[in-house]
């Protein structure tokens, strides 16, 4: 038998890395809930309000009052939330008392993740005896093709969450594949309950957006406004019907203020797109940038202004050519040891 | 010339290389699709689209699109060959330079083929092509190069390899070729708009030294032929 004789002061110390993350218990994430229900009825109390119709909107308004932060960041300012959404859900231990694993693919690594590749296979087969069983039947194949433009796979962190485990990009590309796979096959309609869970649903863009009625001013002109920006320009735009297709700009003339061609083509990119060209009278005032963006501002605000004389499918065309998204590119920034935000300093061998 | 590599390798290849993390990014989300400017398009009725013009559209009509870049419009004068080369030929991010004499080229072009044409008798006048738009798409058409040649190291040494070319890259090259030789083989006091025109012209008719660079090119693959098994691609 061997003696413990000599031992450092280090093997007592706890390796905190090597435990990996905190782990909560069950009772430990159901105490914590209990502590916030109370402590939500003792606020409610606190402001005066109805402790059983205390949202989480009213929680947050509370602490802002009885706490205020001018912290910039606002995941360090002070919060009351629900436990659920503070610990992170943690997979339960996967092994029993006597140290076998539950799940039989647990030395893998990944478990769940194989387990649902298995799975995705295992429908995958079904699908392809189901079509062998019609042919052979001489039957033709069923040809409804679920229709994917209205909903989109899950993303990597949809899926990550879902399963509880990392993944990787290549992972992720495989299951994805599979799920194509299974869609494209002529029978694949048998799996549509288990490949709905793998696939969410696009709304269309449109119905965020209001379109704001004309306005009509003293002569009876109709006229709408719109405001726009681009880098670090920002313009207001008012676009009056019945006109000649005149441009003024800060007072000053579109040809005086926008010497370059190509400036004045963007301005003139959205009359031209709805095929109004000589009808309207544009008033505009831009601040801040270059020539460029200046430009780039106006047309944006000249398309929104635009939006209210025009039809909803042509407003519609209008998304699709690129005429009312802000461009969100910026000048990136410089960073410390390099020249200029990507040049680096010249190389020297010594 | 680079290697190019099928889609599922390239993926592979990214995910494999961990230190190489992403450097090219955009300010957009991955989900915005590209912007269609050309408005023909839109004012097609919904019977005479193609079934796959349809399936388009709808897609396009739930997804977000990006703002239309500031060198796109919708005009009739704006042509994407004719910006692409614009932005090949300009310096120091000085697009109105390069656009004047881009102008100042097509204006050249337009005014040699009409004196040709006033000079030249009935029956030749309407074999004359006087559109500066049609001559310059011609010309780059025709310098665009069929194969080319790309370094591969087998066994220690490198051979040039004759490699079918992407379109992309065609058209690069024509434009590049193009560019180098109206800076460098000049005379020193002419203009660029004078010797581009000049040499546009020379490549609408398959003559001139950037059509013979095509042809030393393509010789120089055919020479190569028995390396050609080299390529895995």
């Amino acid at each position: 038998t061997l003696r413990l004789i000599y031992t450092t002061t280090a093997a007592w110390k706890k390796n905190v890395a090597a435990s990996g993350p905190e782990k909560y218990t069950e009772a430990f994430i159901k105490k914590q809930i209990e502590e916030f229900n109370l402590g939500k009825r003792h606020l409610a109390n606190m402001m005066g309000e109805d402790p059983e119709t205390f949202t989480q909107e009213d929680i947050d308004r509370a602490i802002a009052y009885l706490f205020p932060s001018g912290l910039f960041d606002k995941r360090a300012r002070p919060m009351m939330k629900h436990p659920t959404e503070i610990f992170p859900e943690q997979r339960k231990i996967q092994w029993g008392e006597d140290g076998r694993p539950f799940h039989f693919l647990f030395y893998t690594g990944k478990q769940s993740y194989y387990s649902l590749m298995h799975d995705t296979y295992e429908k995958l087969l079904n699908v392809q005896k189901h079509q062998d069983q019609l042919a052979a039947q001489d039957l033709p194949p069923q040809k409804e093709k679920k229709n994917l433009v209205g909903s989109r796979w899950l993303t990597k962190t949809e899926l990550e969450e879902m399963l509880l485990e990392k993944l990787s990009d290549d992972d992720y590309s495989r299951f994805i594949q599979l799920l194509q796979k299974l869609v494209m096959m002529p029978c694949g309609n048998i799996e549509e309950n288990y490949i709905k869970k793998f696939s969410r649903e696009i709304s269309a863009q449109l119905q965020k957006v209001v379109i704001e009625p004309l306005k009509y001013d003293e002569q009876g002109v109709a006229f709408s406004t719109g405001e726009g920006a681009r880098k670090t320009s920002r313009a207001t735009v008012t676009v009056y019907d019945n006109g000649t297709g005149k441009i003024t700009v800060n007072g000053i003339d579109v040809l005086h203020y926008f010497p370059v061609l190509q400036d004045r083509e963007q301005l003139l990119f959205p009359f031209q797109f709805l095929d109004r060209v000589g009808k309207h009278d544009m008033v505009c005032t831009v601040s801040g940038g270059g020539r460029s963006s200046q430009a780039g501002a106006i047309r944006l605000a000249s398309a929104k202004a635009l939006r209210s004389f025009v039809t909803e499918k042509e407003v519609e065309s209008m998304r699709q050519a690129g005429l009312l998204t802000v461009d969100p590119r910026v000048k990136e920034r410089k960073k410390p040891g390099q020249e200029g935000a990507r040049r680096k300093f010249t190389w020297k061998k010594r | 010339m680079a290697a190019p590599s099928a889609a599922g390798l390239g993926r592979r290849l990214r995910a494999w290389l961990p230190r190489l993390t992403q450097v090219r990014w955009t300010r957009y989300n991955p989900s915005f699709l590209e912007p269609e400017v050309n408005k023909e398009l839109y004012r097609k009725p919904w019977d005479e689209l193609s079934e796959e013009e349809k399936e388009k559209q709808e897609l396009r009509a739930l997804q977000p699109i990006k703002a239309a870049p500031p060198s796109v419009s919708c005009s009739v004068f704006s042509d994407p060959m004719i910006s692409k080369f614009t932005n090949m030929m300009m310096k120091n991010g000085n697009k109105v330079l390069a656009r004047s004499l881009m102008a100042q080229t097509l204006e050249a072009i337009k005014r040699k083929q009409l004196e040709k044409y006033h000079k030249a008798p009935e029956d030749e006048k309407e074999k004359i092509e006087c559109n500066p738009y049609v001559i310059f798409h011609q010309a780059l058409k025709n310098c665009q190069p069929i194969i080319g040649l790309s370094n591969i190291t087998k066994g220690g040494k490198t051979y040039q390899v004759p490699v079918p070319l992407k379109d992309n890259r065609k058209r690069f090259l024509a434009m590049k070729w193009l560019i180098t030789e109206c800076r460098e083989n000049k005379h020193r006091r002419m203009l660029m708009p004078e010797k581009l025109s000049q040499e546009l012209l020379l490549a609408f008719n398959n003559e001139g030294p950037i059509i013979k660079k095509k042809h030393v090119l393509h010789k120089m693959a055919e020479a190569n032929r028995a390396y050609a098994h080299f390529r895995w691609w």
